[in-house]
Parts: structure tokens; C-alpha cells; sequence
């Protein structure tokens, strides 16, 4: 018989909810996002995306304004897709005072449309000559680069589409008729178009891909005696395709998956937090001004009026372009003005409550107004106040999302406003480039649909027990 | 004598101001009507008695208590409690009368936070008036209010809910939460009215065993001749804010000597084999007059069956003595 009623509550509240399919699918859709939260880092090829979204070093190994690998699928031309190896195999020689570093990468080429770039990464302390060669299917052995590098902080990169030019220039002689070689440019020479390329005449002009399993040797020579500065990193080719990853790339070469995974995070940070404390604030303003009654509800009512009518967006558009925008200000200023929105409603259910006889006895008991006010009033109110959480959520990721899109965000996040913004200003939407626009404006829509269902479940339940029993 | 009174209440009076309309305000009309609840009542309740209070509703009885208990502040009047002039007091003295003055509510259902366990319910005002910081005296505190309430075994109700409990064991309940307080004086507003009928003798007679026990004073409220017949020493009949009769109780049930008093004995039933099928004809007729607007001279005036003009138009009678501390506020006692 003694069971807690708290627990038969929820029970009661869960059978209830289970009836409300858009509360489910909103429960779904939470439960989704916060795994992707969560998991967040391990979902995306680039775990530092939400930190260094605006370094241009962490994403120059991408392509830019590449559509999704997916496109693939509809595409007569297939393009190369972006992919980062680690070396085959590796080897070292020992030579007379010095060492030679070989590392060899295999690339299975099975595409139409050759990879923009291929880019190698590898470790050096001290400027070291260095010598890459590539073997194709075909048998044919290309000398690309034989040059000295100059590492920065231990690591040296060699872009083959800046560095290879005229090692294919010297390709393209052995095999184009010298017609076509006088028409030829050497500076608008794509090398990798070349060395994708069946090796015939017309290869400039008109390249059929060559498939096949390609072979990438890098060689560096190492002087003897001298102390690796670094931890020995394995070398690494990234391959520069036509088309990057789940969303694509935008105009700065990010990888837009790993944008909008790390926006999750944010989104909900900002919702969630904006939510509670501005619920949790307008709870204890409305209850205060019931119980307090006479004069002093007079004035906070007032004051809530003049607070309730002010509009939201031009005082953070304002504030925004004034102070340094940071999420911290962004989520205070929200809070500002969204605890209005349940005042209203919990000043007059509190009235109702204060007038219990439990309330009178509480008093009689010697209790002061604190005591009343956060043991006896404002407990009874917590239900509903989940459920005005529920529905501010989507408010403050909306209007989040506002301000970025105004390019007035914190700088130092991604949000799905922010990558908007990006777009529009990068052109997106001229250039046809919807893989930028339509994901993060997709995410914004579910993410508000998903605490509407909820808050919407919730209210429908907990409404008709307002009446506090 | 004078050492044994425990409260003297001294021409204590309640006026409430009714908000003004909207038009009212806006025109300035002065045609605010005051309801007069509690109209000038004057007692004396000694240490260790159980103290009636008797009416109709609206007769000012519960205001009465309310005042009483410090609930609300009253607009004239005085209160002596044990010596001391409590009619108005300040935050901590308040809280100081409120650890010697406990009240017991009318709705045992209402008067419990419904979230809150009977353990939370007990500790409240340990809680409140930091009494038992240790747990193992709390608990036993917890225990020893409940073994005296009469709740057994004690110890399996702390875990329980307001709402597993009968109406009967939710007001030992409220009854053991005032104990734990160690209060001098209990007020009780009609705290068997909401129970059924058979409990109330046991709830009445558990409160009578703990005023015996602990010395307690009782301000018992009630509209049930019946039980404060049975329950009080003294009884204090209110109509329309002011006290009509007043004496011991056996005096006031056998002899009364006001009309009113005299109509509201005749009003109780008798569950008795002949007369069951009688509904009685009651002596007086209509309802309570609105105590915004008191009739002029004796206020039962309109309702009552032996009124003469001599009634409405001489000023209101006041309580006098007929002999063994029995008073009373009617003209022509003799006569009727």
C-alpha cells in the first residue's frame, strides 16, 4: 500500500505521455540530439571542429565548396572523394652519416574526375631534401618533387598541385605531340589532372582518368646525430577530392558534418541553459509577487509589463555590435527578457495556492515568507515549470540563430546560425551551393520542433492538475 | 482568580474593507459598507480549561480564532495573553507567541502540504523554530507526539503520504504537529466537523486525554452544541460578531437564558425512536444578517420570536451577569 506517490506520478505521467505521439517523437528526437551532444567529437572527421572552426590551417587539407561524397550517386562523372591515408609501409636506410626515410602511400583511383590536390604531411626537424614519386598503373614512374623543405614546428607539407608543376610539365613532353605542347600553359597546368590521366595525346586537353591502384613514395633524408625535436609523427597523404564528406565543404574549406555536429552542443547549451534559468527566475518572480500581494505586486506586475513589452531582438542586435558578443552575454541577455514568459501563469496559480489552508497552517506553524514562498508555493509550481522550459528552448536557439545569421555570434563557437550566416555572405545561395544553407537551417527547424512537441506533450498533461492536487 | 487567566480578549473587534469597484474608484463614491465580522467581543479563558465558542456560520466565530491565533491583526481591541499585551506584535515576539499558541485546523484534508510526508509535516515546526538540531532527538520528538495522539505504531507513519491517511488520522496528525511545539493553548476550529461521525468521539476524547496529560488550554470553536456540551467547561455563544450568552457549559445547555442560544439547542436533532420522523419547527426563521449591514438595537432583533419595538430601538444590550458567572445580552430575559 505504501507506495510514494511521486513515483506513481511520474508513472501516471509517462502512461499519459506514451498517448501523445509528437511528445514521443519529440522524447526521440531529444534523446537524439543529446547522444550526438555526447558523443559529439567521435561522430566527426574533425573532433576540433567546434574549437577551431575559424583556423584556416585546420582545414586546408579540404576542398573547397566541395559537394557531399554522397552526390556520387547521382552524378555521371564521379568525383574523387576527399580521404586522408597513413603510409603503406615504411622503411629506413642507413647510408653514411645520414639515413634515408621512405614511407609509401597506395591510392586505388576509381573515379572520373581526378582529385583537386594531394597533399603530404610528414615529420622533419631541420630543412632535409626530400623526394616524391609517383607510380602509376600503367607502370609509368613520375619524379614529382626533388627539393629541400623547411619544416614549420617540426613538420613539413608539400602540396603536389604547388610543387609538382613543372616535374609534369616534363611529363606531358614525352607523350603530347609538340602541336599541342606550344598551345600548352605551363601555369594552368592541373597536375593531378595529368597524372590521373591516361597517358596519351590529348592528355592536357581532354584527360581520360586512368583507374587503378596508384603509388606515392616520399623519401627524406635524415642527417645522423640530429635529436628529434618532436614526437615521430607517421607521415600522412590527404587526398583533396571533388567531393568531402557527409554535408560537403564550404568556401573556407570546412567540413560542414563536423560544423553541424559541434553546433548540436552549443544549441543546446544555449537552449537548455537560457531556458532554465530564465523559467526558474520567472517561477520565483511570479510566486514572490502572489504571495508578497498588495503594493509590492502592484510594482513587480507593473515592472513585468514594462519588462514583457520590450523587444528582444534590436537590444541584441544593439548589444551585440557594442560589446564583444559572446555566448555568456548572448545566453544573459535572453534570460533578460524571456523570464516574462511565465509569470504571468505562475503568479496566478500561486495565488490560488496561497490561499490553501496548508499555507495558513504553515504560518500559524510560525513560518516565514521565505519558507512558505520555496517549500510550500513554489514546489507545487515545478511541474509546470518544466513544461514553459520545454517551450522557451526553441526560442533561444531561434533567436541565437537570429543574431548569428547577422554575423553579430560569438566568434569563438560554431553554431548552425553561424554557418548560415557564413553562407550567406560566402554566396551560397548564388553559387547554388545548398549543402551550406539547407542542413543547418534544417537542424535549426528540428531542433525547435523537438522541444515544441515535448513542451506541447507536457503542457497537455500537466495542465489540468494545475490546480495543485 | 486573576493568575489563572491565560488569555483576556477586551472588546475585540474585526472590520473588513471590501475592495472598491472599478466605478467606485473612478467616481470617488465613499459608499464602502465595512464588514464587521468580529464586532466587540470581550472573554476571559483561564489556564487549563477548554474554552467553547459557538455559532452559526458567519457568526464571527472562526475570525474570532483567526484573531486569536495571530492571523490577522485586529482593527480594535485588546489581547492579554498570560500577562502580556499581545494585540500587536512584532516578527520575533510573534514567532515567540506562536511557540505558546497552536492552532488545529477545520479540514484535516487541506491543512497538510499534500507533498509533503508526515515526517516533513511533523518536522515542520522543529524546523522552524530550531528545536532538536540532533536526528535522534528529532526522531524521538516525532515519536513521542505521535505515541501521544494515539497513532500506533508511530514509527510506520513517518514514511507515509497526507493522502494514505483517514480524516481521523490526518487531524491526530495536525494534533500531534501543534504538541510538538509544547504550546500552553490549542485554538480548534471545529476540528471534528469533517470527520465522519464515528470518529469524532475518539478524536474529542484523545484531545481531551492530552489537555489532561500536558495542562493544555483549549479554545474549541464549533457550531455543534452536541459535542461542546460534552467537550467544554466553558461556552460562549457569538451571533453576528458579538457574544450573546456566555457561561458554564451545563448552565448554557440547561438554562438558556437568550433567545438565540435558546433556538440553536432546540436546532439540534435527537436520534431517538419517536422522533426521528419530526422535523422541528424551529423558533426562529431567515438567515444570519449580512454583517456588512447590522440591524440597529439588538442585532437578533429580526429573527427573533419574542422581539418587541423596545428591541430595535433602544441601544445594543450588553452582557450581564444572572448569577454564577452565567452572562448574557437579552432585554427581556425574564419575560420569555
Amino acid at each position: 500500500m505504501s507506495v510514494n506517490p511521486a513515483t506513481t506520478r511520474l508513472g501516471d505521467f509517462w502512461t499519459e505521455f506514451r498517448r501523445s505521439p509528437s511528445g514521443v517523437v519529440g522524447l526521440v528526437l531529444l534523446v537524439l540530439f543529446a547522444a550526438v551532444a555526447v558523443l559529439g567529437p567521435a561522430l566527426s572527421p574533425y573532433p576540433e571542429a567546434g574549437t577551431s572552426w575559424r583556423s584556416i590551417e585546420y582545414w586546408q587539407d579540404e576542398p573547397a565548396n566541395a559537394p557531399p561524397a554522397w552526390t556520387n550517386l547521382f552524378a555521371r562523372e564521379k568525383g574523387a572523394v576527399s580521404a586522408r591515408l597513413a603510409a603503406a609501409d615504411s622503411a629506413a636506410e642507413e647510408g653514411e652519416g645520414y639515413r634515408v626515410e621512405r614511407a609509401s602511400f597506395a591510392y586505388d583511383f576509381s573515379y572520373d574526375r581526378p582529385p583537386l590536390d594531394l597533399i603530404l604531411h610528414f615529420r622533419v626537424d631541420e630543412p632535409a631534401p626530400v623526394s616524391v614519386a609517383i607510380e602509376r598503373p600503367d607502370g609509368r614512374r613520375v619524379e614529382l618533387v626533388n627539393s629541400t623543405v623547411e619544416p614549420v614546428s617540426g613538420e613539413a607539407r608539400i602540396s603536389l598541385d604547388k610543387e609538382a608543376g613543372a616535374a609534369v610539365l616534363d611529363f606531358v613532353r614525352g607523350i603530347e605531340p609538340p602541336e599541342a605542347l606550344e598551345r600548352l600553359d605551363g601555369s594552368s597546368l592541373e597536375p593531378t589532372a595529368i597524372l590521373f590521366a591516361e597517358a596519351e595525346p590529348g592528355l592536357t586537353t581532354a584527360p581520360r582518368a586512368l583507374k587503378g591502384k596508384y603509388r606515392i613514395t616520399l623519401e627524406t633524408i635524415v642527417v645522423d646525430g640530429a635529436e628529434p625535436a618532436s614526437e615521430p609523427v607517421p607521415p600522412r597523404l590527404a587526398v583533396v577530392g571533388r567531393v568531402s564528406g557527409l554535408l560537403g565543404t564550404d568556401a573556407q574549406k570546412r567540413d560542414l558534418f563536423s560544423g553541424a555536429v559541434a553546433g548540436v552542443r552549443y544549441a543546446l547549451l544555449i537552449g537548455f541553459l537560457t531556458a532554465l534559468v530564465s523559467v526558474a527566475v520567472g517561477v520565483v518572480y511570479g510566486a514572490l509577487s502572489a504571495y508578497a500581494g498588495g503594493l509590492v505586486d502592484a510594482a513587480m506586475q507593473r515592472f513585468f509589463e514594462i519588462m514583457s513589452s520590450m523587444p528582444l531582438l534590436p537590444f541584441m542586435i544593439v548589444l551585440s555590435a557594442i560589446f564583444k558578443p559572446s555566448i555568456v552575454t548572448m545566453i544573459v541577455l535572453m534570460v533578460l527578457f524571456f523570464w516574462t514568459g511565465s509569470v504571468k501563469t505562475v503568479r496566478s496559480m500561486a495565488l490560488q495556492i496561497k490561499e490553501e489552508t496548508y499555507i495558513e497552517a504553515a504560518k500559524a506553524l510560525g513560518a516565514g515568507g521565505p519558507r512558505i514562498l520555496f517549500r510550500h508555493i513554489v514546489p507545487i509550481l515545478v511541474p509546470y515549470s518544466f513544461a514553459s522550459m520545454a517551450l522557451a528552448v526553441p526560442g533561444a536557439i531561434v533567436y541565437e540563430a537570429t543574431v548569428s545569421l547577422l554575423g553579430l555570434g560569438d566568434a569563438s563557437i560554431v553554431t548552425w546560425g553561424q554557418i548560415l550566416h557564413d553562407a550567406l555572405s560566402g554566396g551560397a545561395v548564388l553559387n547554388g551551393v545548398w549543402w551550406w544553407v539547407v542542413p543547418p537551417g534544417l537542424l535549426i527547424a528540428l531542433m525547435g520542433m523537438t522541444f515544441a512537441f515535448l513542451g506541447f506533450a507536457m503542457d497537455k498533461i500537466l495542465h489540468p492538475k494545475l490546480r495543485t492536487r | 482568580m486573576d493568575n489563572d487567566i491565560i488569555l483576556r480578549v477586551e472588546n475585540l473587534k474585526k472590520h473588513f474593507q471590501p475592495h472598491l469597484t472599478f466605478s467606485q474608484s473612478i467616481t470617488g463614491a465613499k459608499k464602502r459598507k465595512v464588514v464587521k465580522a468580529v464586532d466587540g467581543v470581550t472573554f476571559d479563558i483561564r489556564k487549563g480549561e477548554i474554552f467553547g465558542l459557538i455559532g452559526e456560520s458567519g457568526s464571527g466565530k472562526t475570525t474570532t480564532g483567526k484573531l486569536v491565533m495571530k492571523l490577522i491583526d485586529p482593527t480594535e481591541g485588546t489581547m492579554t495573553f498570560q500577562g502580556e499585551d499581545v494585540t500587536h506584535l512584532e516578527k520575533e515576539a510573534l514567532k515567540a507567541y506562536r511557540r505558546k499558541v497552536q492552532m488545529i485546523f477545520q479540514d484535516p484534508y487541506a491543512s497538510m502540504n499534500p507533498r509533503f510526508k508526515i515526517r516533513d509535516v511533523l518536522e515542520e515546526p522543529l524546523v522552524i523554530h530550531k528545536i532538536h538540531g540532533d536526528r535522534n532527538e528529532r526522531e524521538k520528538a516525532l515519536i513521542k507526539a505521535l505515541t501521544e495522539v494515539k497513532m500506533n505504531p508511530p514509527e510506520e507513519f513517518l514514511g507515509r503520504w497526507p493522502h494514505m491517511l483517514s480524516g481521523g488520522q490526518r487531524q491526530r496528525i495536525a494534533t500531534a504537529r501543534t504538541l510538538l511545539l509544547n504550546p500552553a493553548m490549542l485554538v480548534a476550529d471545529e476540528p471534528v466537523s469533517m470527520i465522519d461521525l464515528s470518529t469524532r468521539a475518539e478524536i474529542l476524547h484523545m484531545m481531551k486525554d492530552v489537555q489532561r496529560d500536558l495542562g493544555l488550554t483549549y479554545l474549541y470553536i464549533t457550531h455543534d452544541l452536541s459535542t461542546a456540551r460534552y467537550f467544554t467547561d466553558r461556552i460562549a455563544v457569538m451571533y453576528l460578531g458579538r457574544i450573546v450568552e456566555m457561561g458554564p457549559a451545563d448552565m448554557i445547555i440547561d438554562d438558556p437564558k437568550h433567545p438565540y442560544t435558546k433556538a440553536l439547542i432546540d436546532a439540534v436533532p435527537e436520534p431517538m425512536s419517536g422522533k426521528v420522523g419530526v422535523i422541528k419547527e424551529l423558533p426562529i426563521s431567515g438567515e444570519i444578517p449580512s454583517p456588512a449591514n447590522i440591524p440597529s438595537g439588538c442585532r437578533f432583533h429580526t429573527r427573533c420570536p419574542y422581539a418587541v419595538p423596545a428591541c430595535s430601538e433602544l441601544p445594543e444590550p450588553e452582557l450581564e451577569d444572572c448569577g454564577g458567572g452565567h452572562l448574557h445580552a437579552c432585554r427581556r430575559w425574564k419575560e420569555i
